[in-house]
């Protein structure tokens, strides 16, 4: 538009975060590895040898295969089959698939209500702020496990195994997402009380702006940057007690596992030598919570060295 | 021989894209008992060359070159072990802030005893005997009680105070102040320059003043540096410079000042504003705002010259003096 | 002056309440429960006429509720008592719509450049804005003429609306708040401290910006500031407060001349000049209170080396002096002074 404009990628260039990043190797494997995981989980479909969602391929014959390299395994099944007969590639980046759905859908709830909530809290303060403020801490007395599996157990008694088998996905965002929100609400809260208190908001004031305005294209821009890292953080965290839940039978069936499903179906049968059924998508899931919490640390010192993860 | 003397001092900051210089060729020298002070903007570096004497300044800033004779022995030589028998002791300093030098968390008499017995052996008795001797120098009242008090119940000037109590404590040679009373209203401001100017007449104390205030400048130091862009653009007595300054910065920074104008009338006003670190333009740094500039000045630094006691590096001020001296010889 | 002022301040009062909520106040002391209320007097009863045309200027130390007169006046805090006018009539209890007529006429400047620009809106945006909000029915190619003309006229280069706040030094920031506030024609701005920040240099530039544009827009400024030198070059009158109290309030002129309350005299004498060989300066007794537990009577009773039992008990008024000011002072109105 004018002679001085910078180019978006130009801007991304000089920028602390991709200089900080570009020095930064234990980032730039994380991002990678990261990188490629949510990509197979993405392209599950096209890069799994079979479909373990499809219960006409499955092959009781084949089951507890160990991984190539073993004696026994078969060549069709390089990390070996499961008690069902699976293909345990397969059900590992169709696994990490549902998992990291349901850490970034949980995460993407608990933000639009944090944003929300902290928002109004910081910015109305007095009576909004305390109500507010007090649900958050209620909320947050209670553990996420304890009401997940409270609200868990309801669904499945009340829907029935197989009806809870198509929703459980959607249970399992809400109720992380719900369970967690006061982490981020809180987190925008204190970025929201400092930002109030400076100039550009009394200016936005002074001109008239309405609440609603001042609230959201003002002072909320200028809080995202904790959000980034928290909601980083908040991913793994999601994924875990997935995990956790799916672990306990709480979760995911077995019929379209999880990471979580993975781990617990595989560990009645770890006592009978069949260890890879549990172990192999345990490595999966330490990874892939491990490089996302790398990469929320990196975040957290680039953006806010003050900052310290919820 | 000067009690301090700073040598073609370099300073830089290593920095992501290569070296800043935040110092370039710093020298000056402050006798026994002498009040300097150094002006400058923001960003001229003058702090940067208070927090160097000390080899105080934090990473990722180094002493690149030159030296920091304190009493012969070269400052920026030396090891962390000597720096630290010299500062506080020998070389106090006073900061802007003062809860940048008193713990939040610990009453004004430990602090004071714990800065003492960092260097002395001495009982705490004798240590606060001192302290409370100190504190009465910078007319607190009851000073007995303020030693078992925190720095949050004092109000600002009374903390300024006591910050200058603790830079006395060791009978200090050179006192360094960054700004002190920056942060005070004027009616505390002139008191404390007021007893400031007095103790270290008393004391025979050196004091080395940074200041962005000429007016404060003016008042005290008996001569002065100016400072622009890491480098020294001028220096001599406080009065020659503030009555006729050479350099057209100096010039500038004085005409700028609101007393100077007439009540009403557009203030005289340098163009732009300092360059960054990062974008310090070839040659003199001022040529970008100067309107004498000539391209010998955007080329090279100019040296310094000598007009009557004052050293300015400008070739502007070079050039009338060597008119006068032509002007001279064609009419004896 | 006999024409109606532009702005009126009749009897503004604003505490700030320190105690907390009923809990926080309620303790239990010599075996009863009391409850304590405590509350930051921070302007106690200020008079204040600001004429068209004229600069305003409002000196004070820190705590001295300058800049609360400055935010009580803008609306950003509400006053405890008293009314605030303008153009006759009362604004202070305006709200919504009823007030947005008045948010044009009047704007502010602010203290620290660094935080009176949104760090996350570019330059262009920051002045489109308030243009868009109060002319809602105008064109984007008016919206974007009125920007550039306003940049122009603060001296910042229209190519550059593309940047953000942080790619400018500090003046220069400065220069684009002053844009912002230009931006929607006001009348009158009030100007909380607006070259404290900046470096002397700089601040000779944006001391000439506003004095520039209070000429072509016949603006009315009301000039808070702690730094006395400027007001001398600046202000067309002066009030200089102690703890919330207009203590005088003179034409710059007469005050810089002959200073008549006490604390003016101290303050003038304070301020650091080049001529001066040496600080010299009246010396006060003590500090300056809390505002917390006003003094009784004069609040300036306590550091006046002039006090007598009259100023330690009836709270002194302001009064005209025959040069054209006020001053509230019993000393010089019984003529002691």
């Amino acid at each position: 538009m004018m002679t001085a404009t910078v180019s978006r990628w130009a801007r991304v260039r000089d920028s602390f975060l991709w200089y900080s990043f570009k020095r930064d190797k234990v980032a730039i494997a994380s991002f990678i590895v990261l990188l490629a995981m949510v990509l197979s989980a993405i392209f599950a479909p096209l890069l799994a040898p079979t479909d373990p969602y499809d219960l006409a391929l499955i092959d009781i014959m084949n089951s507890e295969l160990p991984p190539v390299g073993m004696s026994g395994a078969d060549g069709a099944f390089p990390l070996g089959t499961d008690a069902q007969g699976r293909d345990m590639l397969s059900t590992i980046l169709y696994g990490t698939r549902v998992s990291l759905m349901i850490g970034f859908g949980a995460v993407i709830l608990q933000a639009a209500l944090g944003i929300m909530f902290g928002l109004l809290a910081g910015y109305l303060g007095g009576r909004v702020d305390a109500i507010l403020m007090r649900i958050a801490d209620v909320q947050l007395s209670f553990s996420t496990l304890m009401v997940a599996i409270i609200v868990g157990a309801v669904f499945k008694a009340s829907f029935g195994s197989l009806m809870f088998g198509e929703i459980a996905i959607y249970m399992l965002i809400f109720i992380i997402g719900v369970a967690e929100w006061p982490q981020i609400a809180r987190t925008v809260r204190a970025s929201v009380l400092a930002e109030k208190k400076k100039e550009y908001v009394d200016a936005a004031k002074v001109m008239g702006f309405r609440t609603n305005r001042i609230m959201f294209r003002h002072i909320l821009p200028n809080t995202l940057s904790p959000i980034f890292v928290i909601g980083t953080v908040q991913i793994a965290n999601a994924i875990i007690s997935e995990a956790a839940l799916s672990f306990l039978g709480l979760g995911m069936p077995e019929t379209q596992p999880s990471l979580g499903s993975l781990i617990k179906s595989g560990f009645d049968y770890i006592q009978s030598g069949s260890w890879w059924i549990t172990l192999l998508p345990g490595l999966v899931l330490v990874v892939l919570v491990l490089v996302i919490n790398l990469l929320g640390d990196w975040l957290r010192d680039v953006m806010n060295p003050r900052l310290y993860k919820g | 021989m000067a009690l301090l003397e700073v040598k073609n001092l370099d300073v830089r900051f290593a920095v992501r894209g290569g070296d800043l210089t935040a110092l370039r060729g710093i020298s000056f020298s402050l006798d026994k008992g002498e009040r300097l002070g150094l002006v400058g903007e923001s960003g001229a570096g003058k702090s940067v060359a208070a927090f160097s004497i000390l080899n105080l300044i934090a990473q990722p800033g180094y002493i690149a070159g030159g030296q920091i004779l304190f009493e012969g022995k070269d400052l920026a030589a030396m090891s962390e072990r000597e720096l630290r028998k010299i500062r506080g002791n020998r070389i106090a300093m006073i900061f802007q802030d003062p809860m940048m030098t008193l713990n939040p968390v610990l009453t004004i008499g430990t602090q004071m005893v714990e800065a003492i017995k960092a260097h002395r052996r001495i009982s705490t008795k004798d240590a606060r005997a001192i302290a409370v001797d100190k504190l009465r120098k910078v007319q607190i009242p009851s000073p007995e009680k303020r030693l078992d008090q925190y720095p949050h119940e004092l109000s600002g000037g009374m903390r300024q105070r006591v910050i200058i109590a603790i830079a006395l404590l060791l009978d200090p040679e050179i006192i360094i102040a960054d700004e002190p009373t920056t942060a005070l209203d004027v009616t505390i401001q002139a008191e404390i320059m007021a007893l400031l100017l007095d103790l270290c007449e008393q004391e025979n104390v050196a004091l080395m003043l940074i200041t962005h205030d000429l007016g404060v400048v003016s008042q005290v130091s008996q001569r002065m540096l100016v400072m622009y862009s890491g480098r020294i653009i001028e220096q001599g007595p406080t009065r020659e410079i503030i009555n006729d300054a050479q350099h057209p910065y100096t010039q500038g920074l004085i005409n700028a000042l609101p007393q100077m104008g007439e009540p009403g009338a557009r203030l005289f006003q340098i163009p732009g504003a300092m360059p960054s670190l990062k974008n310090v333009p070839s040659g003199c740094p001022f040529n970008p705002r100067c309107s004498f500039a000539t391209d010998e000045c955007r080329r090279t630094m100019p040296e310094y010259v000598r007009a009557g006691n004052v050293d300015v590096a400008c070739y502007e001020v070079e050039r009338l003096i060597a008119q006068e001296q032509q002007a001279r010889e064609v009419t004896p | 002056m006999s024409a109606s002022p532009l702005v009126d301040i009749r009897g503004l009062e604003k505490k700030f309440d320190l105690s907390g909520s009923l809990l926080e106040q309620v303790s239990f002391k010599n075996g009863r429960f009391q409850r304590k209320q405590e509350a930051v007097h921070a302007i106690n009863g200020v008079n204040l006429q600001v004429f068209k045309g004229e600069a305003l200027c409002v000196v004070g130390e820190s705590g001295c509720g300058k800049s609360t007169v400055a935010r009580t006046i803008m609306g950003l805090l509400s006053p405890t008592a008293g009314e605030v006018h303008y153009e006759g009539k009362r604004i202070d209890t305006l709200e919504g719509k009823a007030l947005l007529p008045y948010r044009r006429k009047m704007q502010m400047i602010f203290q620290n450049p660094y935080a009176s620009l949104n760090p996350r809106m570019t330059i262009q945006q920051t002045l489109e804005e308030p243009i868009h909000f109060h002319h809602p029915e105008w064109s984007k190619a008016d919206v974007l003429n009125k920007v550039q003309e306003v940049m122009q006229s603060v001296g910042i280069d229209p190519d550059w609306g593309s940047r953000f706040g942080h790619e400018f030094s500090g003046g220069q920031r400065q220069r684009i708040a002053i844009a912002r506030a230009l931006a929607v024609d006001p009348e009158f701005i009030v100007a909380d401290e607006p070259i404290s920040a900046l470096d002397v240099s700089i601040q000779a530039q944006v001391l000439n910006l506003m004095m520039d544009a209070q000429e072509s827009r016949n603006l009315t400024y009301l000039f808070i500031t702690h730094d006395l030198a400027v007001v001398e070059h600046f202000g067309t009158r002066v009030a200089v407060m102690y703890l919330g109290r207009v203590c005088e309030l003179a034409p710059t002129k007469a005050l810089f001349a002959s200073p008549r309350h006490p604390y003016t005299q101290a303050l003038l004498s304070a301020i650091p000049r080049l001529e001066d060989g040496r600080p010299n300066y009246i010396r006060l007794q003590g500090e300056v209170p809390t505002p917390v537990n006003l003094p009784s009577g004069c609040v300036f009773h306590g550091r006046c080396p002039y006090a007598n039992d009259r100023c330690r008990q009836e709270i002194p008024e302001l009064f005209a002096t025959d040069d054209g000011g006020q001053v509230a002072c019993h000393g010089v109105e019984e003529g002691r002074l």
